[in-house]
């Protein structure tokens, strides 16, 4: 079993239209890593000079990883990792 | 209506023992601001006038236009034809509805200027609006003056909401420090929106309205909610120990209202003689124009070089041309209303 990243809608152009990807690492970095190796297009809609962009928030089992420990949040098999961008329209 | 007992109207809810006939009475005691009366906010003041909300204070700078009614519940063909402001047809409405409350009607664009006036006196802010500009202001106003507010956003499928109460929840700028730079995230013109996303995300914020206006804080939702109704998602993101996140929270830890203060938003600018309106952003970073040209090109025409994106459209039988630049500035051509030129800019390149 590997780790699932969930993609939200406005970045499926750049994952192929997959709404869920698996991918290998320990900790939330080693996977976004893993991630934008697999999809490089998906590295601008989330990071700005290396920095998660300030409107996408990242969860691991629905925890904001701000609560744990950031990108070094330790991740194992069967996790899901949501990136969660702010919603706009209303 | 000719019943003798004025709260005859509210038996059902009152029957519900969270709110109980205690509960019903402090509801028709309170006070709300609702800024911006499109999909979020027509079903917002729909539900919170049909539960005896005793005051909401409705504000919108747009006028109902046909493709609104797919989603913005209170409008009607006839608010079309008679070219009626949102605000204002909202009101007649609320009023048949019912008569026992009061609606006060405004036709004003919030801006800093004015946000914390139309904020004055309120029990709760409610978010109807359609952009992060407006929601950051309130975001602002709503820990500097300690009231609570409901977030709430829908695009395509999908909706969020959250309720900020100050000193006890993360404000938005703990969850989401900055606002998506302009072209950055959908928005209903440009990804398109369904109406049951819109509605459940409202239904959500007005149950979050009708606890904290009856007294029942304790049964507020403290999570962020995300659902998507084609996906058949829905969670609840804990974000509850981010209050003040860690004393670094620039406003509700640190106190500074960037967004009140102007440090953050547009400005505009009418351009004389020229039927046109610039609107500058202040946003770091640049424009991705290939991306917003691709997103673009669903509503109207898009070319773009090195320096600028121009993008033409139609709406409503009125033509109008931006020119867009790389740090987010545009200029649009075919107005010379401010406020007309806001609403395309958050419409089209969005926020």
């Amino acid at each position: 079993m590997a780790i699932k990243v969930q993609i939200p809608t406005p970045m499926r152009e750049q994952t192929g239209g997959k709404a869920e990807v698996e991918v290998a690492g320990g900790t939330v970095k080693a996977a976004l890593d893993d991630l934008l190796r697999q999809f490089p297009g998906v590295g601008p809609k989330l990071f700005d000079n290396g920095k998660l962009r300030p409107y996408v928030n990242v969860f691991v089992n629905d925890e904001d990883i701000r609560y744990l420990d950031e990108m070094d949040t330790k991740l194992t098999d069967g996790q899901t990792v949501a990136l969660i961008p702010a919603v706009a329209g209303g | 209506m000719t019943d003798t007992n004025p709260l005859e109207r509210y038996s059902r809810q009152m029957r519900f023992p969270g709110l109980g006939k205690a509960g019903q009475e402090k509801l028709l005691a309170s006070r709300v601001t609702l800024c911006g009366c499109g999909a979020l906010g027509t079903v917002l003041a729909n539900v919170l006038a049909r539960a005896g909300g005793g005051f909401i204070r409705v504000i919108d700078r747009d006028v109902v236009e046909p493709s609104n009614l797919q989603r913005q519940v209170l409008f009607d063909e006839s608010d079309v034809a008679n070219n009626l402001p949102k605000a204002e047809a909202a009101a007649v409405k609320l009023r048949a509805i019912n008569s026992a409350i009061t609606i006060e009607p405004i036709v004003a664009d919030i801006n800093r200027t004015n946000i914390e006036d139309l904020c004055s006196g309120a029990d709760l802010i409610l978010d109807g609006s359609d952009n992060f500009e407006i929601r950051y202001l309130i975001n602002d106003v709503a820990i500097k003056h300690n009231k609570p507010w409901v977030y709430g956003g829908a695009v395509g499928s999908q909706g969020m909401c959250m309720t900020i109460i100050p000193g006890e929840t993360p404000c938005l700028r703990c969850v989401f420090e900055a606002a998506p730079a302009p072209g950055e995230t959908g928005t209903c013109e440009t990804a398109g929106v369904l109406a049951p996303a819109v509605n459940i995300v409202a239904s959500y914020q007005a149950t979050e309205a009708i606890k904290l206006l009856s007294g029942n804080k304790q049964a507020v939702n403290r999570e962020l909610i995300s659902l998507d109704v084609w996906e058949n998602t829905s969670k609840r993101m804990k974000v509850a120990p981010l209050a003040g996140r860690k004393g670094e929270c620039p406003c509700c830890a640190k106190r500074n209202f960037e967004w009140l203060d102007g440090a953050h938003g547009t400005q505009t600018t009418t351009l004389c003689g020229r039927n046109a309106v610039q609107v500058s952003h202040r946003a770091k970073g640049k424009l991705d124009f290939a991306y917003l040209a691709s997103v673009l090109k669903q509503s109207g025409e898009v070319s773009y070089n090195k320096f600028l994106l121009k993008f033409q459209l139609v709406e409503n039988g009125d033509p109008y041309e931006f020119t867009v630049f790389e740090d987010g500035r545009a200029i649009i051509k075919g107005t010379s209303e401010p406020d007309k030129a806001r609403t395309l800019y958050a419409k089209y390149v969005g926020h």
